[in-house]
């Protein structure tokens, strides 16, 4: 990051100062206007916002909500750091290390918002950026980044549905960017482990979605065991044939068909049976480090081992 | 650009609302996204003014009475100019309110809303009335508590009439004084406190004969009262304002004055009990 010289402190009309055409940010939920607006009425603007100067107005850097509150508040001057002006990476790279320090964006708002900062760093050094050098430079995680690619691989109809929901007060908002990007996850998952399932993906996206608002998936993290159902040929053993007809039952927005009833149904017992055998297989190993030890069964374990010797007796019925 | 800080959605029911508006109130004085006064801690999203000595400010926002609405409504009510205050939301947002919790709320502190549906038609949900002039229908109820049935539906009547015409509303207000007076002044005559003859000519001067009257002395704080309210509002409404500044001090004038009234008829009827007397008013409109 370079701002060669050290910023001035002015106070400026918020009309001189103008909205940056390359801030990401797209989304200022009214709730949070709203605790922000009436901090500023109490005690003022307290951290100035930052500017660069273009011509003879002001371009905002950081600060578009303390900015927007100040228009609403009709105040006639606020603090602001008038920086050099930046290069166009270091415009955006500022943007996001400013948030990932503070308060986070929108996932979609660093989404859109990545292919700028790819491609702003290749015009610079004529090559890509990885992974790590993303991080790096962005101050995200490589979760986070990760995260957002689900986002950005959304078809344009479905990000335009997650920036509608966006724009509402939290309380009205039915999608979050949570829901599609575990959404596209499990369907990823779905379309790698059993292909056969999913004819049309829009209309797979299209059924979830549907059936998410309708309260048939009840949670977003039933995607998870929509995974799981999609894995369970390899995990778990089940029949491809079964797994199919679970997944299309799912995915068929005819049928009122939720993810967990079906998880619940159908393959719960199986990875709970795979569950209680991974168990096993552990004890057994630390039983076979007791042969050898025999410090390593304390009074307690041996109390506890016999009474699963007793119970395993029992259900077994021997 | 007007509106750009607005996303797509809450652009279109901002440009709805402005040309519904322009067709209400006229497009003369027209502003966007301007201050009405440095005094004024708002920047409405429009401004309209209907007549030169009136002014609408709509706040466009899609959450039902946001901090900002709050924040300027001191400030408006006691501004030089009258201002009424709306809203515009979509009609989803309006629709969702839970038991209209806030639209009630913003009822009772005069912000009016319009509403935007799908289709883009723009319908006022509850008018505004400027705020220097609001009474809130709680604080009537809360502030008429104390006073005799009759007195209260007397109130009640005149702050129907006062909704719609403020200086009408106050009159009524003031005659239900006037008429405590007189039913004072008759009893007064009838337990041989005063004379006939001092209970009849101007309010005014009836109010200094029961003053006066020793065995009333207790009571002079609130013969007091009844005397300053007739001189301040009795003719409060009469005087045409002719700025902007005087219709909003005419609206103080009307609303400081419907509350004095309520005031001034509560002291009177302590007198009432304090003295024996019979309150019977009568209240003809």
């Amino acid at each position: 990051m370079i701002i060669a010289k050290r910023p001035v402190l002015k106070e400026l009309s918020p009309d001189q100062i103008f909205q940056n055409p390359a801030n990401p940010r797209m989304f200022f939920r009214p709730e949070e206007m709203d605790t922000l607006l009436a901090s500023i009425k109490r005690y003022g603007i307290q951290v100035p916002i930052s500017v660069y100067q273009d011509g003879d107005r002001f371009v905002l850097i950081d600060g578009e909500r303390r900015w927007r509150c100040a228009r609403k508040l009709n105040l006639r001057q606020i603090p602001a750091l008038v920086q050099d002006r930046p290069s166009p990476l270091e415009n955006l790279l500022l943007m996001f290390n400013i948030h990932a320090l503070r308060e986070q964006w929108d996932y979609l708002t660093i989404a859109k918002s990545l292919p700028d900062v790819i491609s702003l760093f290749n015009s610079e050094n004529a090559r890509y950026p990885n992974e790590i050098e993303l991080s790096e430079l962005t101050g995200l995680t490589r979760g986070q980044i990760r995260r957002c690619k689900y986002l950005l691989d959304l078809p344009k109809k479905y990000v335009k549905v997650l920036e509608q929901e966006l724009h509402l007060p939290k309380a009205s908002q039915q999608l979050s960017e949570d829901f599609f990007i575990e959404m596209e996850r499990s369907l990823k998952t779905v379309q790698n482990r059993v292909p056969a399932a999913i004819v049309d993906l829009d209309s797979a996206r299209d059924a979830l979605i549907s059936k998410f608002r309708a309260g048939t998936i009840g949670n977003i993290t039933d995607f998870r065991k929509l995974s799981k159902i999609a894995t369970s040929i390899g995990n778990v053993g089940a029949k491809e044939l079964r797994v199919r007809s679970a997944l299309r039952d799912i995915l068929d927005p005819d049928k009122r068909t939720g993810i967990h009833e079906v998880y619940a149904e159908r393959f719960e017992l199986q990875y709970d049976q795979r569950k209680v055998s991974l168990t096993i297989d552990s004890i057994f190993e630390y039983l076979e480090i007791a042969e050898e030890d025999e410090e390593a069964i304390s009074s307690d374990l041996r109390e506890k081992l016999f009474e699963l010797k007793t119970r395993i007796e029992r259900v077994l019925g021997l | 650009m007007a509106f750009d800080t607005f996303d797509p959605r809450m652009k279109t029911v901002a440009e709805r609302a402005l040309a519904h508006c322009r067709q209400q109130f006229g497009g003369n004085g027209l502003t966007v996204e301007q201050g009405i006064s440095p005094a004024i801690s708002w920047r409405p999203s429009f401004i309209c003014r209907p007549t030169s000595r009136s002014i609408v400010g709509i706040e466009v926002a899609e959450n039902l009475y946001p901090e900002i609405l709050k924040v300027a409504a001191h400030d408006i009510s006691f501004y030089d100019a009258p201002i009424a205050v709306y809203q515009a939301c979509s009609l989803d947002a309006y629709q969702k309110d839970p038991k209209q919790s806030r639209v009630s709320l913003m009822r009772q502190d005069g912000i009016g809303i319009i509403t935007v549906d799908e289709d883009g038609r723009a319908v006022i949900q509850h008018p505004a009335v400027p705020l220097a002039q609001h009474i809130p229908e709680s604080r009537l109820e809360s502030e008429i508590k104390a006073l005799t049935a009759k007195l209260k539906v007397g109130f009640r009547a005149a702050y129907k009439t006062y909704l719609t015409n403020i200086g009408q509303g106050l009159q009524q207000a003031g005659q239900i004084v006037e008429a405590i007076v007189l039913s004072l002044a008759s009893q007064a005559v009838k337990k041989g406190h005063i004379s006939p003859g001092s209970a009849r000519g101007p309010l005014a001067d009836v109010i200094d004969e029961l003053y006066q009257e020793l065995r009333l002395k207790d009571h002079r704080a609130a013969l007091g009262a009844a005397r300053s309210f007739t001189k301040e509002y009795r003719n409060a409404a009469s005087h045409p304002a002719k700025t902007a500044k005087q219709a909003a001090e005419k609206m103080r004038c009307c609303r400081d004055g419907f509350y004095e009234s309520i005031e001034t008829s509560l002291k009177l009827q302590r007198v009432f009990h304090a003295m024996n007397y019979k309150l019977t008013v009568h209240i003809t409109h």
